[in-house]
């Protein structure tokens, strides 16, 4: 247990935990934030519009094309000085994130749309229902649980992104926990492993229940 | 010919005259000239051999298929008519409140999975006609009664059977009150035993007097529930007869009674040793 009392100093735990809300507070804004952006995206990529799908496939490969790191720098660096726009570094992350959960979770919704066979789309119009309702009652929901296995694994790999936010200067959960790490090097050489061990729990407690709210979801939908 | 059609128009719940139907890049038609009518309150069964157009024929009605010539009409009003080189147009932009007038039964169901039996039944009347919700689900619960499911209300589509999904459907299109109902191969995907819980529901319908085209494969349903019957083969009408149990017996053309005769079986002769 050598080097665990670090754990115990005056301090250390509530600056993780502080840590640990920057991280959240990044990832659960731009979680939030894809969901209408992907809705969007999922949406216009099943128009039949050829312009539309053209620039939502360009946007979706630049996104994925581009490693999340220079995305970041783009939007930091880039922004401010193309259009005058400072945003912080926070402010970059959430953009940057919420940029490439839109991007992602418009793939999924387009791809669960259209595994929504035709005929269900036939018959609601012979129902009578607009395009729209259609849309909203029938082809949604059922595309909705279609892709929930796969955007709650998105959401989670953006929860563990935002460490990324680190090398723009944003003090989450490992930049603090590397601060004490640092600021204890000589008093608690072997400190280093339990700080990343308590992190490793702060995000597998996190990310653990988003996929025990999926497996549940699952489970009552599965037989649809 | 024409002129026979026209004079029965009077009372006509739908009449489909000249109709062509084809598709993209298909140098067949796939129907061909087709004209009917179905006189209000009467059943119209559709036979013919697989690919004959007989299913076409109901998407065309329902407004899921643009139509390149001829019309439709529907009590006397023309709500569809057929123009060349719209092949590839989609579905008919006709009203909303004008699809409710004609409903439709797939083979598949298609009951959506994201609602219970009840809210199924009773989607199209709250979203489409704007009705009272109390009068609806009353309505929608008589109806079930009828096809004997009513302890089914607040069952899951995928908790039902084949032949009450199917029966669920034919409500679910009977509360809209359309004045033409389509049935296209309704029985075709179900087990036999649950074929029969559905066309019991089918030939109830016919002597309340409910206006149909069947589609089906069910010779002896045909046989059951028809007032007039047409053997329809490449997009054309081979035969159509008003006398149904004449056509069954003694059809007219040739190719009705080689078409009838592939339903009937002799028995093996065994191998004498």
């Amino acid at each position: 247990m050598q080097g665990a009392e670090i754990l115990l100093q005056p301090g250390v735990m509530p600056r993780l935990l502080q840590g640990l809300w920057v991280t959240v507070w990044i990832a659960a804004v731009s979680v939030i934030a894809s969901v209408p952006v992907g809705l969007l995206v999922g949406w216009l990529m099943t128009l039949k519009s050829r312009v539309v799908r053209v620039l939502m496939r360009i946007y979706l490969d630049f996104i994925r094309i581009m490693p999340q790191l220079a995305l970041l720098f783009l939007a930091y660096y880039g922004f401010a000085r193309w259009f005058d726009w400072n945003l912080d570094a926070t402010g970059a992350c959430v953009l940057v994130f919420i940029l490439w959960g839109g991007a992602e979770l418009g793939d999924l919704v387009r791809g669960a749309l259209q595994s929504i066979p035709e005929i269900q789309s036939e018959s609601a119009y012979v129902l009578g229902l607009s395009n729209w309702q259609g849309f909203v009652h029938v082809i949604l929901p059922q595309a909705l649980r279609r892709l929930l296995p796969a955007s709650v694994n998105l959401a989670t790999r953006i929860v563990k992104t935002t460490s990324l936010a680190v090398l723009l200067g944003v003090v989450e959960v490992i930049k603090v926990g590397q601060q004490i790490i640092d600021a204890n090097r000589f008093q608690y050489p072997t400190g280093t492993l339990w700080i990343y061990g308590v992190i490793f729990f702060m995000y597998f407690i996190v990310c653990w229940p988003l996929s025990i709210v999926a497996r549940r979801l699952e489970k009552r939908w599965a037989n649809d | 010919m024409t002129d026979i059609v026209t004079e029965t128009n009077n009372g006509a719940a739908l009449s489909v005259r000249n109709l062509v139907k084809q598709y993209a890049n298909a140098g067949r038609r796939v129907l061909d000239d087709v004209s009917f009518d179905v006189p209000k309150g009467r059943v119209l069964v559709v036979v013919g051999p697989s690919g004959s157009g007989k299913s076409t024929l109901l998407r065309t009605i329902a407004g899921l298929e643009p139509i390149q010539g001829g019309e439709i009409a529907l009590e006397g009003k023309v709500i569809e008519t057929g123009k060349p080189g719209t092949e590839k147009a989609g579905r008919s932009a006709r009203s909303s409140e004008l699809r409710t007038h004609i409903g439709m039964v797939f083979q598949s169901y298609e009951l959506f999975p994201n609602k219970t039996v009840l809210g199924n039944i009773m989607m199209a009347p709250l979203l489409v006609q704007k009705r009272d919700k109390a009068e609806v689900e009353r309505e929608a619960l008589e109806l079930l009664g009828k096809v004997g499911l009513a302890d089914r209300k607040d069952s899951w589509p995928h908790e039902l059977s084949g032949g009450q999904r199917q029966r669920i459907a034919i409500c679910r299109a009977l509360i809209l009150h359309p004045e033409v109902l389509l049935l296209d191969e309704i029985t075709a995907a179900l087990d036999p035993e649950m074929v029969r819980e559905v066309l019991d529901v089918v030939i109830g319908l016919a002597r309340a007097g409910q206006t149909m085209i069947i589609v089906t494969h069910e010779m002896r349903f045909a046989r059951a529930v028809a007032d007039e019957i047409i053997l329809l083969e490449d997009g054309h009408i081979v035969e159509h007869s008003n006398d149904p149990e004449r056509f069954f017996t003694e059809p007219e053309t040739d190719r009705a009674r080689r078409f009838l005769r592939t339903f009937e079986f002799e028995r093996a002769p065994h191998d004498q040793q």
